[in-house]
C-alpha cells in the first residue's frame, strides 16, 4: 500500500509541475483530490480497513493529500504569477509619452501680481477699495491739491471726456472717495487701470497702479517706511536694498519716491549689473486734501502710497517692453 | 535741468566727488536721471601753434601748415579752413586722436602730399554748429595742453529731474544753494559789478507797467555798442554741457545767465522798439506778433504782451517777437529781466500752444529778488565779451513787492508726523541754511519768513518735509503702525470677483487684458447697437482706433483671438474680466458694470490618443453653465439674432428676468471683420446682477439612506424639439421620485426619417423614505412614457 502511495504523489507531483496552465493544473486536482480523485478514493476506502491501519494509512494520506495540496498551490502561484507578467509585458505603455493634462488656463499676470500685492497688505490689515475709471476733475486733481493751475498737471497728459470730466491718471482719487464715506481710522489699498496720453516702449496709455491709504491718530513718516519696507521684503526678497529719496507729489508732503537696488543679468553680455529703480511713490497726506474730506490734521496724521503694478512686474519678471503687458500674445501669457 | 559739476564747484566749494554729490543730490530730492562725461571719448586733442601756413602746390582750396603740439614735435597739416593765421592757437588733433563720437584721425596724402593728424573746428570737437573756420583758441591757451582741460570738456554733467513743485532748481545757483545748506557752505556769487558810461538809461528809455497783477516787477538796461559775435570757447562749452547750442554772444549770454540764475532774460533791438520804450500791457483781443519761431501769432485779451510804445515785441514770459529780434546790424540792446505771474504765463503758453525754455522757468515761478542780479550778471558778460557800453542806472519798475506769508513749525509738529524726534536748534538751522529767515519764536515754535524762491512752501507740513529732507530720509527709522481697520466694507465684491477669476483660469481659460478703449467701428462690428450717446468718446484720444470707451468685451477678445491666429496660434480659449463703460443720461459719470467675454477658437484642446475635436456650440454654452456652477445660479437661453452670431447659434443669456448677456457662433462677417479662425465661440455677460446676489453658504442635504433606482429610456421625437422640453415633461410626469433625468445620446439619421431624432434619457429615481421596489419605478415611467407620447408625440424605441 506504501509503495501505490509513493507512486501516486511521484505521478500526481509530476503532473503538477508538468502543468503547463491552471486549467491543465485543475485537472490534476481533480484528478487526485476531487471527489472522486485517487487520494480521496483511497480515504473513503479506509472507512473498512482495521483500527490500527486506518490510523497509519490515514495519516500517510493525508499527509500525502498534504504534500499534494501544497504542490499544486506552490504551481498555481507560479502560473498566476507568469500570467500576471505576461498581461503586464502585453499592457506595457510608452511612459515617455505626454499625459492628460488638464487643460491648461491662467490668470494674467497683472491680476496675479495685484493679487500677491494685495494679499501682503491685506495681512497687514488694509481691506480692497475701488473707484471708478472715468473721474471727474475734482476727485483725480482738485481735491488731491491739484488745482487747474498747478505745475504737476502739465505733467500728466490727461484724456478728457467732457469738460470736468477725464480718465483718472492715477488710482489717487480712490482716496478722496474712501474718505469722504468714513471717518478715521482708514486703512485701504485701491488697484486700478490708469490712463496718460502717452505711447512708446515704456509707457503704455493705459496701466494699472495700486493705491493704498493709512489714516488714523498718531501715524508717522517712519510708519511709512515700515509698512513700505514691510512690503518690499515680501515681495522680492527679504534681502533687497530700498531706499527712500525726497519727492514730489501735490498731495503728500513729505513725499518720497522709493527704489530698489534690483541686481539682473544682462540678455546680451550675461553681466549683472545692480541699479535702483523707482518702484513707488508715497508721502504723509497733505493738510489740503484732509481739509477737502473735512479731517481734522491737529487730530489725524496720514500717509499713502501708489505703485505701478506695471513697473513692479516689470522689473521682477525681467520683462523687457511694457507693451508685451497688454498684447496678449499667447507665448507671453502662458510664461506666468 | 543739466548740472555741469566744473561749474557747480565755481558756485559752491565742494570737496565731495561725483559719486558722492551724485548720491547727496538724489538724496536731497534731485533725481538723477543720468550721468554724461562730454569730454570722454576724446583723445589726443592738443593746444597747438601754426608756425607756418603755405599753398598746396596741387589744390587751391588747401594750404600746408606746420603745426607745433607743444609736445615737442611739428606736424605737417593740411588744412581747408581759411580763417588761421600763423602764430594762431588751434586744437590739434595728433595722429591717432580720437575725437567725439570715436572719428579718428590717422595720417594720410592729400594730393600728393602728407598730413599728419588735424586741426579742428568747434563742431569737429562737439562745441556748437560752427565749422566753417577752426577754432581759434585765446592767446594765452597753455601750448600743448590737453584741449579737455582747456575747455573744461573735462566735465561731468547730472542730468536732474526737477519736481514741478521746484523752479528754483533749474537754475545752477538753485542747485549749488541746496548743497550749501546740506555742507554748510555760502554760495560763492559770481560778479556782477558793471561799469556804466555814456548817457543813463532812464534819459533814453522808459517802462510802463499797466498791469501790474499779471507783471509786478520789470527792469532793464541799455547796453549800446554791442558786437554780436560767436561766443568764447569756455562760453560755448558751458552752455553745450548744459544742454544748449551756441548761437551768438548776445543770445548765448542770456542763455548762460538763465541757466546760472534760473532767470529768463530777453534782449531787444533797442533801435527796433517804437518810441524805444517799454509799456508792459495785455494784448488787446487779436493783436498780432510775429515771434521768433517765425509764427504769426494772434494774441487774447489775457495774454501779457510788452510792447513798445504801438505794438507787441514779445509775448511776456514765453517768446520774443521778430520786429526787434537782435542780429548782426544790433548796435543797442534793452535787456529785460522781469518776474510774470507763473498763472498768466502757463496760460498764455497753453493757448499758444508755445513752451519754451523760459515760460516753463515763469510758470513754475521766478524769483522777484533774482531781477537785478540777472540783469547785472547778463550786462557784466555783454560788457566782457561783446564790448557793450552799459549805460547808467537800472530801468527798475517794481510797482507790487510781493511777499509770501510766514509759516510757523511746531517742533513737536515735526515728531509726529516724521516719527523720530529731531532737536528744535537742528530743525531751525535747517531751515536757516535752506535761506528761510526766522520771524519770531518761543520754545515750542518758530516762524519764518519763506525765501523768495520757494513758491512752494505755504504750510507747516512744508516746512516738516524740509526738515525732514535735511535730516535725511535715510535716517528716519522704521516703525510699524498700528493698522486699525475701518468698520465699512469698501469693495464687497473684490473676494467673489478673484474667485471668479481663478476658477475660469482653472477652467483651462486664459485671460488677457485689453485698453479700455477701442474705435467705433470695431464695436459695431461685434453687432453692438446702441445710441451713440451710450457712447463713453474721449475728447483727445490717441486715434480713431481708440477714441471711444469700450462698451462690449467682444471687440478686444476678437482682436486678441485674431493677433494670436496670425501667430499660427489657431485654438484659443481665452477669457476678460474687467469694466465696460456706458453713458448714463442724468449722471456726470459713466456706468461701469463688469463684465465677463470668452473667446474660444478651432478645436477642444487635443492630446495624441484622440483625434482633434472642433469646438461647436456645446463648448461655448459650457463655459456658461460652468458659470452656473460657480454662482449656484441656473440661466436659460433665448434664441435671437445679432450680425456678430450666426443664426441659429445665437442666444440671449437670461437670469429670471435679467437679461445678461449673449452667446453663440461668431457670424462669417465677424470672423471676415477681425480676421478670427472661422470656428470660433464667444460669450459677453454683466456680471453686476450676479455679483450683487451671490449665493450665501451652501447648506447640507442630508445623503440618501436608501438605494436608488436607475432607468433608461429612449424615444424618437421630432428633430426641431428642444431637449429641455422633453427634459420638463419627464420631470412633470415622474412625480416626486425623480432625482434627476439627463440626456445621455442624441442620434438622428437611419432607419430614422430624415425629421425625427432619438433621444436616450437616464433617469434616476429615490425615495428619502424607503427603498423603491420595482413596481414604484414601473408606474413612474408609465406617467413618463404616456405624457411623452401624448403631449410630444414621442414614440418608445
Amino acid at each position: 500500500m506504501k509503495e501505490e502511495f509513493v507512486h501516486m504523489e511521484q505521478e500526481a507531483l509530476s503532473r503538477i509541475a508538468g502543468a503547463p496552465d491552471l486549467k491543465t493544473l485543475d485537472d490534476v486536482r481533480v484528478a487526485f483530490l476531487g471527489r472522486k480523485g485517487q487520494i480521496t478514493e483511497i480515504l473513503k476506502g479506509l472507512g473498512n480497513a482495521s483500527p490500527e491501519e486506518r490510523r497509519s494509512l490515514g495519516q500517510t494520506a493525508n499527509q500525502l493529500k498534504g504534500r499534494v495540496t501544497q504542490a499544486l498551490e506552490e504551481r498555481k502561484a507560479v502560473l498566476e504569477q507568469a500570467l500576471r507578467q505576461e498581461k503586464a509585458q502585453q499592457q506595457r505603455v510608452d511612459l515617455s509619452l505626454p499625459g492628460r493634462e488638464a487643460p491648461r488656463g491662467q490668470v494674467h499676470l497683472l491680476n496675479q501680481i495685484a493679487d500677491e500685492i494685495s494679499d501682503i497688505f491685506i495681512q497687514m490689515g488694509f481691506q480692497l477699495a475701488l473707484g471708478p475709471d472715468v473721474e471727474t476733475e475734482y476727485y483725480n486733481f482738485d481735491a488731491l491739491n491739484t488745482p487747474d493751475d498747478h505745475p504737476a498737471r502739465d505733467s500728466h497728459d490727461t484724456f478728457f471726456v467732457k469738460p470736468g470730466v477725464v480718465l483718472r491718471t492715477q488710482t489717487s482719487p480712490v482716496q478722496i472717495r474712501i474718505m469722504e464715506q468714513t471717518r478715521p481710522p482708514v486703512a485701504i489699498i485701491a488697484p486700478g487701470r490708469v490712463y496718460r496720453v502717452d505711447l512708446d516702449a515704456t509707457h503704455s496709455p493705459m496701466f494699472v497702479q495700486m493705491e493704498g491709504l493709512l489714516v488714523d491718530k498718531g501715524i508717522t513718516f517712519s510708519d511709512l517706511k515700515g509698512t513700505l519696507m514691510h512690503f518690499i521684503h515680501s515681495f522680492f526678497g527679504p534681502d533687497i536694498q530700498v531706499r527712500f529719496r525726497p519727492h514730489f507729489f501735490p498731495f503728500t508732503e513729505p513725499s518720497a519716491e522709493v527704489d530698489i537696488l534690483w541686481t539682473a543679468k544682462d540678455r546680451h553680455t550675461g553681466e549683472t549689473k545692480s541699479k535702483w529703480l523707482e518702484i513707488l511713490g508715497c508721502g504723509m497726506v497733505h493738510p489740503e486734501v484732509f481739509k477737502n474730506v473735512s479731517y481734522d490734521y491737529e487730530e489725524y496724521s496720514g500717509y499713502a502710497f501708489g505703485l505701478g503694478i506695471d513697473r513692479i512686474a516689470m522689473v521682477r519678471h525681467g520683462i523687457s517692453s511694457i507693451t508685451h503687458l497688454y498684447e496678449n500674445d499667447m507665448r507671453f501669457l502662458e510664461q506666468f | 535741468m543739466q548740472i555741469s559739476f566744473n561749474w557747480l564747484k565755481e558756485l559752491v566749494p565742494l570737496e565731495a566727488d561725483v559719486d558722492e554729490i551724485a548720491e547727496r543730490l538724489t538724496m536731497l530730492g534731485l533725481e538723477i536721471e543720468a550721468i554724461r562725461r562730454p569730454g570722454e571719448g576724446m583723445e589726443n586733442v592738443y593746444v597747438g601753434k601754426i608756425l607756418d601756413i603755405q599753398p598746396h602746390p596741387d589744390a587751391d582750396k588747401l594750404v600746408v601748415c606746420q603745426t607745433d603740439t607743444g609736445r615737442g614735435e611739428t606736424l605737417q597739416i593740411i588744412c581747408g579752413a581759411k580763417n588761421m593765421k600763423v602764430g594762431d592757437k588751434v586744437p590739434t588733433a595728433i595722429d591717432g586722436a580720437v575725437l567725439p563720437g570715436g572719428f579718428k584721425i590717422g595720417s594720410r596724402k592729400m594730393r600728393g602730399i602728407q598730413s599728419c593728424g588735424m586741426m579742428c573746428s568747434a563742431r569737429e570737437l562737439g562745441l556748437g554748429e560752427e565749422h566753417e573756420g577752426l577754432l581759434i583758441l585765446e592767446e594765452d591757451a597753455p601750448l600743448g595742453e590737453d584741449i579737455r582741460d582747456y575747455l573744461g570738456l573735462n566735465d561731468v554733467v547730472f542730468e536732474i529731474e526737477v519736481t514741478p513743485n521746484r523752479g528754483d532748481w533749474a537754475s545752477m545757483i538753485g542747485v549749488a544753494r541746496e548743497l550749501a545748506a546740506f555742507y554748510g557752505k555760502e554760495i560763492i556769487w559770481p560778479d556782477e559789478s558793471v561799469e556804466e558810461s555814456g548817457v543813463p538809461a532812464a534819459d533814453c528809455s522808459s517802462i510802463t507797467i499797466e498791469d501790474a497783477d499779471l507783471c509786478p516787477r520789470y527792469a532793464g538796461r541799455i547796453l549800446r555798442n554791442i558786437v554780436v559775435k560767436p561766443s568764447p570757447p569756455w562760453l560755448c562749452s558751458r552752455l553745450i554741457a548744459a544742454g544748449q547750442r551756441p548761437i551768438n554772444n548776445v543770445v548765448d549770454i542770456t542763455n548762460y545767465i538763465l541757466m546760472e540764475t534760473g532767470h529768463p532774460l530777453h534782449a531787444f533791438d533797442y533801435d527796433k522798439l517804437c518810441e524805444n520804450r517799454i509799456v508792459v500791457r495785455r494784448a488787446q483781443e487779436g493783436e498780432k506778433i510775429n515771434t521768433l519761431d517765425g509764427e504769426s501769432r494772434q494774441l487774447d485779451s489775457e495774454m501779457l504782451t510788452i510792447a513798445d510804445g504801438k505794438n507787441p515785441q514779445a509775448v511776456a514770459g514765453v517768446m520774443g517777437g521778430a520786429d526787434s529780434e537782435v542780429g548782426e546790424g544790433t548796435k543797442t540792446i534793452l535787456l529785460e529781466s522781469a518776474w510774470f505771474e507763473a498763472r498768466s504765463v502757463r496760460r498764455t503758453s497753453r493757448c499758444l500752444s508755445l513752451s519754451t525754455e523760459a515760460s516753463q522757468r515763469f510758470q513754475r515761478g521766478a524769483d522777484m529778488n533774482m531781477v537785478t542780479f540777472a540783469l547785472n550778471r547778463a550786462s557784466r558778460l555783454m560788457q566782457e565779451l561783446a564790448e557793450a557800453e552799459v549805460a547808467p542806472g537800472i530801468l527798475d519798475t517794481w510797482p507790487e513787492k510781493r511777499d509770501t506769508p510766514p509759516v510757523t513749525l511746531r517742533y513737536d509738529r515735526t515728531t509726529s508726523h516724521v516719527g523720530v524726534e529731531i532737536p528744535p536748534a537742528d530743525q531751525k538751522a535747517f531751515l536757516q541754511s535752506l535761506g528761510f529767515t526766522l520771524e519770531s519764536e518761543d520754545d515750542s515754535s518758530a516762524t519764518f519768513k519763506v525765501p523768495s524762491w520757494r513758491h512752494d512752501v505755504r504750510h507747516e507740513a512744508d516746512l516738516i518735509e524740509e526738515v525732514a529732507r535735511l535730516y535725511g530720509y535715510e535716517n528716519i527709522p522704521i516703525t510699524m503702525p498700528p493698522v486699525r481697520q475701518s468698520d465699512s466694507v469698501f469693495a464687497p465684491r473684490a473676494t467673489p470677483l478673484r474667485n471668479f477669476r481663478s476658477y475660469l483660469a482653472g477652467q483651462g481659460l486664459t485671460e488677457i487684458m485689453n485698453w479700455s478703449f477701442g474705435s467705433t467701428e470695431a464695436l459695431a462690428n461685434t453687432g453692438f447697437v446702441a445710441e451713440d450717446a451710450a457712447l463713453v468718446r474721449l475728447a483727445n484720444p490717441l486715434s480713431e482706433s481708440y477714441a471711444v470707451m469700450r462698451a462690449s468685451l467682444l471687440p478686444g477678445l476678437f482682436g486678441t483671438g485674431a493677433y494670436n491666429a496670425k501667430r499660427g496660434r489657431r485654438n484659443l480659449q481665452l477669457f476678460e474680466l474687467g469694466p465696460v463703460y456706458l453713458s448714463r443720461p442724468d449722471e456726470i459719470l459713466p456706468d461701469e458694470p463688469m463684465y465677463l467675454g470668452i473667446l474660444l477658437c478651432g478645436s477642444a484642446p487635443g492630446h495624441w490618443s484622440q483625434e482633434e475635436r472642433p469646438l461647436d456650440f456645446y463648448d461655448i454654452k459650457g463655459c456658461l453653465d460652468d458659470m452656473g456652477r460657480f454662482f449656484k445660479k441656473e440661466f436659460s437661453l433665448v434664441a435671437g439674432e445679432s450680425a456678430a452670431f450666426q443664426s441659429g447659434q445665437y442666444a440671449e443669456i437670461k437670469w429670471r428676468k435679467h437679461s445678461l448677456g449673449q452667446l453663440g457662433k461668431v457670424s462669417d462677417d465677424a470672423v471676415k471683420f477681425f480676421d478670427l479662425p472661422e470656428n470660433s465661440y464667444a460669450l459677453e455677460i454683466n456680471l453686476e446682477t450676479l455679483l450683487s446676489r451671490m449665493a450665501g453658504p451652501k447648506q447640507f442635504t442630508a445623503i440618501p439612506q436608501y438605494p436608488a433606482s436607475l432607468r433608461d429610456l429612449a424615444v424618437v421625437v421630432d428633430q426641431s424639439l428642444p431637449a429641455q422640453e422633453l427634459l420638463a415633461t419627464t420631470r412633470q410626469a415622474a412625480g416626486p421620485l425623480l432625482v434627476s433625468v439627463d440626456i445621455f445620446d442624441v442620434y438622428s439619421g437611419k432607419p430614422l426619417p430624415s425629421d425625427k431624432k432619438s433621444v436616450a434619457l437616464s433617469l434616476i429615481f429615490q425615495s428619502p423614505e424607503r427603498t423603491l421596489t420595482d413596481k414604484d419605478t414601473q408606474k413612474a415611467m408609465d406617467r413618463i412614457v404616456v405624457r411623452l407620447q401624448k403631449d410630444l408625440g414621442a414614440e418608445l424605441r
